[in-house]
């Protein structure tokens, strides 16, 4: 066996998670080596470009969950690092109106009271339930999830500062977080407002990625994964990564190689290797073999455990309910190089809003009739959709005078219906551009000129993601973030502290709690488990070869 | 001087538990129902034909024996029934306790998977009823007073119970009681009747389809009292009327076509009732099976906070269920019926993906096109013949209101989608009556026409039914209680949430 084949860790999948796990391992002194299919870094954090001149941010597209703790540990701004926050967002009418959100309190107040005077009272009372619920959740982000079921003092400690933190808020306002973690996001915004517009525009984080409507119980949470994230101390505010959202992979892998990283690119994980209940190593697709006491799958569970590990070295419980774990494709992606500015003729000249997230939305029921769409395996015929313009704020990412457009697109099925048949095998060029169309038309709405603005556009499917990045069905969340997927639930029972049932062998993807989004957190509570369980006095446990 | 201990306002059937127990523990208690007859949504009828509900499936015997019916009395002890899932082709399913059949008697291939999850489910639901039967976890008492104590010691038994399922069964607990229908039931059964089945079970009077996330608890619920389907002998009405014998047995005064207008305060104290006909009834306690918010309408705002009102307001009760009860020519057996299957309780279900699809247009205010049925064959007591149906989805706020011709049409939908599966139906019928939930909540009070009066979402459940704050039955001023379907545990004609709150109301005031 050669020396340069055996590392302490290997992890398997350079999304930004397994380069946090590799980055803590190799400051903790581990010897890592990340192991990654494609030719670049970043997983769904990436930053490619497809049309020369332009840079495509183009899986994940805006930034703020990205916990500060990882950050400061990683030393993020010091290997180039900068996330630059945007203002505000709109969602645009059919009968050429508008509702602006603008960062400022003062101006969005403003604004709401030019739609209703109600909810722009309402909405105090609303932002400080959403706070108080972002600060509870909080620091479970970069906790472990106890397992009810077991007695261990590390799962009692943790149950127990649960229930600390769950007694803290007293029986009212515990009432009330019950209650808002189990809501729809449709229902919550219904206490308190009653415009249709301003409740379609904030009512869009509860939707994205997942496979809920906005009046399916849970979404509301699904908000709150949104908004627990921070720019630089501010709750909630989103911005771009200076250069895409591959600054985020690309700073954390500096900072992995500065520690003694190494990084193999363009072949991905054929198998992971095990004897009698031990991890061994991998092997990869290019016939390379690399051996590790510990292996880290940044990969779904999904795809760790069915496609890459024997079936006979698991137990079949275990199996079984991995199979059953929901992924659910149900969004796609448009990348569009824009030879200039396109025109939203509604909006004021010189505002702010057009730098922040655009949609169309109109009302929760239009919303939720998109998902009926997504049920049956059809594309929404009214999606709705997530546009930014990231360009306006970050020069790089397109030439002087043209711009960058990112389109998330909300809903879209993986196993797509085409004349009775539902498959991911109907993605094929035709349905690519026919869902385009449709999108497009959306967009025209708030800028009808946006068919001519066009130079280059990178189309994605669920289908196209899942096999680009990696992503079962092309969910950004790695698993769908229902109660029964969250917290000890994730993402299996009895699994939820990142080891498997091999030994040594761990999941740092958002597979695990506290789940998706480019928040880092489960790559660094992966690490952590890693530290505590594999090593003693800061070296690797023993094992034999 | 106070004329009764306590008063309770409408003569549901958890307003004569609630009163029966009172009666019982020594109160004197008056009951006011406004309509003539008691027994509110169980024996609601229109021009004799069978009732709102139709068969028990969840009756707690802990509720009864309070009240001292005993649970072996003939008008209970009726045949359990199976049920029929109806197929198109005319292979219909059979479920029956020890197994899922065709209806020629040959053994279904996914007779085992159902058993097992059923039985799974039914386990969680024994855990679960320790809940139900007492007043939900979350109370302010001290730890050491005897409350308190009561309280820890009921939370350490369902510790003790879910720790006895092993650690798997736990964990699996944990994850399967926040889940959706949908994928539960998808996850061991393939798509199609038998699957279909539990799908209706677990939407059945809820503005829920099997893919919205909580509706697994619905079908625990259900099968909460070990999941066997029984009718009363004699009707609905039969079981209402013992209960009336014992509310008037334990020395409560009935009294009917009577409606309440206000609930009295004294001091931010209950004081009594006045009717509509204008006389004073005084009492210290007023227990009010309405739902919260007309019964905080009758107090009147100011007894409650601002937060309470606002609270009050947003309970969620969306009825989206009506009853379509179509009158039979003769007694002869329903086509592609044997006589033996055609009195067990009738589905058509045929998949979860047409219980999602049915539940579609409800959302929007429309009412399905294809709907999801419940039907009994039953005779009542005049000896006409009737198919008794509950039908899903027909939303209480119909797009244009339910107007003679929406009923019309939704009576042709019911018999088009029954007759699919037994063809012919249609030139058996004699006569239609079509109960929306509308006339459901101008006959009975429930918002929307619910048959819970609040939606039985996580959202509402347990500590937060009918809503945060409210829980343990006593609401605002002192001496003022809800026994309704909205408190914990929920409706059904399951009738704890009228003992539960008749406790409560002893225990606030012995």
């Amino acid at each position: 066996m050669k020396v340069e084949n055996r590392y302490d860790v290997i992890v398997a999948g350079a999304g930004h998670n397994g380069l946090t796990a590799a980055a803590y391992l190799a400051r903790a002194g581990m010897r890592v080596l990340v192991v990654e299919k494609n030719d670049w870094i970043g997983g769904a954090a990436v930053s490619r470009s497809l049309h020369e001149g332009w840079t495509y941010s183009n899986c994940s597209y805006v930034c703020s969950l990205l916990r500060r703790e990882i950050s400061r540990d990683l030393e993020l701004p010091k290997y180039g690092l900068q996330v630059i926050p945007y203002e505000g967002g709109a969602s645009f009418t059919r009968d050429g109106d508008y509702f602006a959100y603008y960062s400022d309190h003062n101006a969005l107040k403003r604004e709401m009271a030019r739609h209703s005077e109600k909810d722009a009272d309402a909405y105090r009372r609303y932002s400080q339930a959403i706070m108080r619920q972002c600060r509870f959740i909080r620091p479970f982000l970069l906790r472990d999830a106890p397992d009810p079921a077991s007695l261990h003092p590390r799962d009692l400690g943790e149950l127990a500062y649960l229930v600390k933190k769950a007694h803290g808020l007293g029986n009212r306002e515990l009432g009330e977080t019950l209650k808002f973690w189990t809501m729809s996001i449709g229902d919550f915004l219904d206490e308190y407002f009653e415009n249709d517009l301003i409740k379609a525009h904030l009512a869009g984080s509860g939707i994205i990625g997942t496979g809920l409507g906005v009046y399916s119980p849970g979404t509301a949470y699904v908000l709150l994964h949104h908004y627990m994230g921070d720019i630089d101390g501010g709750i909630g505010a989103w911005g771009f990564a200076r250069g895409g959202m591959g600054a985020i992979s690309n700073a954390i892998a500096a900072s992995f190689k500065e520690h003694g990283g190494t990084i193999h690119t363009g072949s991905g994980v054929e198998k992971i290797l095990s004897k009698d209940g031990r991890v061994e190593g991998v092997a990869l697709e290019d016939g390379k073999v690399f051996y590790a006491s510990v292996v880290a799958s940044n990969m779904d569970i999904k795809r760790t455990v069915l496609h890459h590990i024997d079936a006979a070295e698991l137990p079949d419980d275990f199996t079984k309910a991995v199979r059953n774990f929901k992924i659910r494709g149900s969004s796609a992606k448009l990348n569009i190089a824009l030879d200039r500015f396109p025109n939203f003729p509604a909006a004021p000249e010189h505002t702010s809003f057009l730098r922040g997230d655009l949609h169309v939305s109109q009302s929760l029921l239009e919303l939720e009739k998109a998902y009926d769409d997504w049920k049956v395996g059809r594309w929404s015929e009214k999606p709705y959709i997530d546009m930014l313009i990231p360009s306006q704020i970050d020069p790089t990412m397109a030439p002087t005078g043209a711009h960058m457009m990112t389109v998330f697109v909300q809903y879209a099925p993986y196993d797509l219906e085409v004349d009775g048949v539902k498959s991911a095998e109907n993605w094929g060029e035709k349905q690519r551009n026919a869902m385009a169309e449709t999108v497009l038309d959306q967009m025209s709405v708030a800028c009808p000129d946006i068919r001519e603005r066009v130079v280059h556009m990178e189309v994605r499917s669920p289908l196209e993601i899942e096999r680009e990045v990696g992503l079962t069905e092309g969910n950004i969340f790695q698993g769908e973030l229902t109660f029964d997927q969250l917290f000890f639930n994730r993402p299996v029972p009895g699994w939820s502290q990142y080891n498997l049932p091999i030994k040594g062998l761990y999941l740092c993807g958002s597979s695990a709690h506290p789940g998706g989004g480019v928040m880092g957190a489960p790559g660094a509570n992966a690490a952590r488990a890693i530290l505590r369980k594999e090593t003693r006095h800061g070296r690797m446990k023993g094992y034999a070869a | 001087m106070s004329q009764f201990d306590a008063i309770v306002v409408g003569g549901g059937v958890n307003g004569l538990i609630a009163g029966t127990l009172l009666g019982r523990r020594g109160k004197n208690v008056c009951i006011i129902e406004k309509s003539n007859g008691f027994g509110g949504m169980a024996s609601y009828s229109v021009d004799g034909g069978p009732t709102l509900a139709h068969s028990l499936y969840n009756l707690s015997p802990r509720a009864l024996g309070d009240i001292g019916i005993d649970t072996q009395h003939p008008v209970l002890s009726g045949k359990p029934v199976s049920t029929v899932s109806l197929s198109e082709d005319g292979r219909h399913i059979v479920f029956k306790n020890d197994g899922v059949y065709w209806s020629d008697g040959t053994k279904h291939p996914e007779s085992d998977a159902w058993s097992d999850l059923t039985r799974q489910l039914i386990t969680y639901g024994d855990l679960l009823r320790q809940l139900a039967e007492a007043p939900p976890p979350g109370g302010q008492k001290a730890i050491l007073s005897r409350g308190g104590l009561n309280e820890f010691l009921r939370l350490a038994k369902l510790g003790i119970g879910l720790k006895k399922l092993g650690k798997y069964e736990m964990r699996r607990f944990l994850q399967v009681v926040l889940s959706n229908v949908h994928d539960i039931v998808l996850d061991d059964l393939s798509e199609g009747p038998v699957a279909g089945m539990l799908a209706a079970d677990a939407i059945w009077g809820t503005a829920t389809g099997p893919r919205s996330p909580g509706t697994v608890f619905n079908l625990i619920y259900r099968l909460g009292h070990g999941g066997t389907i029984t009718q009363p002998a004699g009707g609905m009405c039969a079981l209402t009327d013992l209960m009336v014998e014992a509310a008037q047995k334990a020395g409560c005064l009935l009294m009917p076509d009577t409606e309440v207008s206000r609930i009295l305060l004294d001091n931010d104290a209950v004081s009594g009732v006045e009717t509509t006909d204008g006389r004073t009834i005084a009492a210290p306690n007023v227990l009010s099976s309405l739902a919260p918010k007309l019964t905080s309408r009758m107090t009147g705002p100011s007894a409650f906070d601002i937060e309470t009102m606002r609270r009050v307001r947003n309970i969620r009760a969306r009825g989206t269920t009506a009853k379509v009860n179509l009158r039979l020519k003769d007694s002869s057996a329903l086509p592609s019926l044997s006589d033996e299957l055609a009195h067990e309780r009738l589905i058509y279900a045929p998949s979860v993906e047409y219980v999602e699809a049915a539940f579609n247009p409800a959302k929007y205010g429309q009412m399905s096109k294809a709907l999801v049925i419940e039907a009994f064959k039953m005779q009542t007591a005049d000896g006409a013949s009737w198919l008794s149906t509950i039908v899903q989805y027909a939303p209480s706020d119909l797009e244009g209101g339910w107007t003679e011709t929406a009923k019309e049409q939704l009576a042709e939908i019911a018999v088009e989608t029954l007759s699919r599966a037994l063809p012919g139906l249609g030139d058996q019928i004699a006569g239609k009556q079509v109960i929306t939930p509308d006339k459901i909540e101008s006959a009975t009070g429930a918002p929307g026409g619910h048959w819970h009066h609040a939606e039985m979402s996580l959202d509402q459940l347990l500590t937060l039914r009918p809503t945060n704050g409210m829980s343990r039955y006593s609401m605002g001023p002192k001496g003022l209680f809800q026994c309704g379907a909205a408190t914990h545990p929920g409706g059904d004609v399951m009738g704890l949430a009228g003992r539960n709150a008749a406790l409560a109301a002893l225990e606030a005031q012995p």
